[in-house]
């Protein structure tokens, strides 16, 4: 009989697999597919695109945009990304595509708000990035038009954003840190670029760039002005998941349950909708790798 | 043989108890001011994430007993089958004590009545899981459970701070 549990647990979703050898940046493979539309999806999922580039209250088209995400600077409005060629990215080519998720550079020149996570993005490999729009366009095309952001002054002036880039973009993926596995070089990965996690789980500066001090230490003003939890190594309430077992944040990432029962609701609960319960277990036992290194802040 | 016969009448006696005490409640929870009802929805979700806690701790291996697991989903079984116009009587959303229920729950009624009848299949399903007693299919039926929670707590909960 426990030879039969055992064997039980070792199927289960939630066990955790010892490290692999590629590298961070790198899709796995999504199933037996290995191309470069199948390697998009799984990215598209990581990245949590479809979330902010759905009006889902409104019943818009998936990734046809038209969201309201409401912050401290005004409500933005997401744009189309589907392949239409007037409204959305159809015709863009593979750089136009680079240079806007990793320099906000859009293809006519003009600078993108920084409410796109592309100061997250940046990091995101040649490889993935190509994936990633690869997927996009295999998508349904929607004709919907963009819709104007709402923004106040000063931070309505597009004209300043590259001045904001210059503060707040270090444009480009970081390389792995050889003297950390695999696993951990991964979770950054999963955690920094793709699934931007500092975007909700840090502070903001008065300028709206992330406060790189108080990195994932909770964001009293988080989106929609909801309060943010921080995700630090603090074992204090709120602050951090360093009292969390590591079965405890994999149930979590995997299905949203807290250690209490509860279950997350809000925009954590369209993370884990749409986000990390479609990851594999190895990367959400990654994320929850490097999670475990980020120092404690009170 | 007479064991079964007593704890079958045991397990029959203390469900009728619940069903005494529960509908006592349900027959005041009409008259109950708003705060007190907001009080014993805390104390129905309590429950109910009491039982998925138990299921979850014996999912990560972590101290609950095959028993507890089947206690708790039968907890999440119970609370599934009650009517959600008890559990969230108009009048009872944020602003009345500490309600964390937002005023769209009731603007949208037919959708959250539509979330709250999701949990009951899923619960049977946990519940059958862990009478079948395989981890891998208890898992899954947890996730799929919560799922069923995550979708009112996504759209009608206010964030708890």
């Amino acid at each position: 009989m426990r030879r039969v549990l055992t064997a039980a647990a070792l199927l289960l979703p939630l066990a955790f697999a010892g490290g692999s050898a590629r590298a961070a940046g790198e899709a796995p493979p999504n199933g037996a597919a290995n191309d470069a539309v199948s390697r998009g999806a799984y990215l598209f999922n990581a990245a949590g695109c479809l979330g902010c580039h759905t009006d889902e209250k409104g019943g818009g088209q998936p990734l046809a945009g038209g969201r309201a995400l409401a912050t401290p600077f005004g409500i933005f409005y997401t744009p189309n990304i589907t392949p239409d060629p007037v409204n959305g990215i159809g015709r863009w080519s593979d750089a136009d595509f680079i240079r806007a998720v990793r320099e906000g550079v859009r293809p006519d020149g003009a600078a993108l708000f920084p409410a796109f996570p592309y100061a997250s993005y940046t990091r995101m490999t040649d490889r993935d990035l190509l994936d990633l729009k690869a997927y996009l366009l295999s998508q349904p095309a929607a004709s919907t038009a963009n819709k104007p952001h709402d923004l106040t002054p000063p931070f309505s002036w597009r004209f300043l954003v590259p001045a904001w880039q210059w503060m707040y973009l270090t444009p480009g993926p970081v390389p792995d840190d050889p003297a950390r596995p695999a696993a951990w070089n991964r979770g950054r990965y999963l955690v920094d670029a793709l699934g931007h996690c500092a975007e909700c789980h840090s502070p903001r500066t008065q300028l709206g760039g992330l406060d790189a001090d108080r990195y994932l230490a909770g964001n009293p003003q988080g989106p929609d002005n909801d309060k943010v939890p921080g995700i630090t190594s603090s074992k204090t309430k709120g602050k951090g998941i360093g009292g969390w077992s590591d079965g405890d944040l994999a149930l979590f990432l995997e299905a949203g349950l807290t250690p209490d029962g509860d279950v997350a609701g809000g925009a954590m609960g369209e993370v884990v909708r749409n986000t990390t319960s479609k990851l594999t277990a190895d990367d959400r036992a990654a994320i929850v790798a490097y999670l475990r290194t980020v120092p404690a802040k009170e | 043989m007479s064991n079964r016969v007593v704890n079958v009448l045991a397990a029959a006696s203390v469900a009728g108890l619940m069903f005494t005490l529960f509908g006592m409640s349900a027959g005041t929870a009409g008259a109950a001011d708003p705060a007190e009802q907001v009080k014993d929805r805390q104390q129905t979700m309590k429950k109910l994430g009491g039982g998925m806690g138990a299921v979850a701790k014996f999912v990560k291996n972590e101290g609950a007993t095959a028993e507890d697991a089947a206690k708790g989903a039968e907890a999440v079984l119970a609370v599934s089958k009650m009517d959600p116009k008890k559990i969230f009587p108009e009048g009872t959303a944020v602003g009345v004590a500490d309600s964390a229920a937002k005023p769209e729950l009731w603007k949208n009624w037919t959708e959250a009545q539509k979330y709250w009848s999701a949990v009951q299949p899923a619960a049977e399903k946990l519940d059958a899981a862990i009478k079948g007693g395989d981890r891998a299919q208890i898992a899954q039926a947890l996730g799929a459970t919560s799922k069923t929670c995550g979708s009112c707590h996504e759209d009608f909960r206010v964030k708890k701070n």
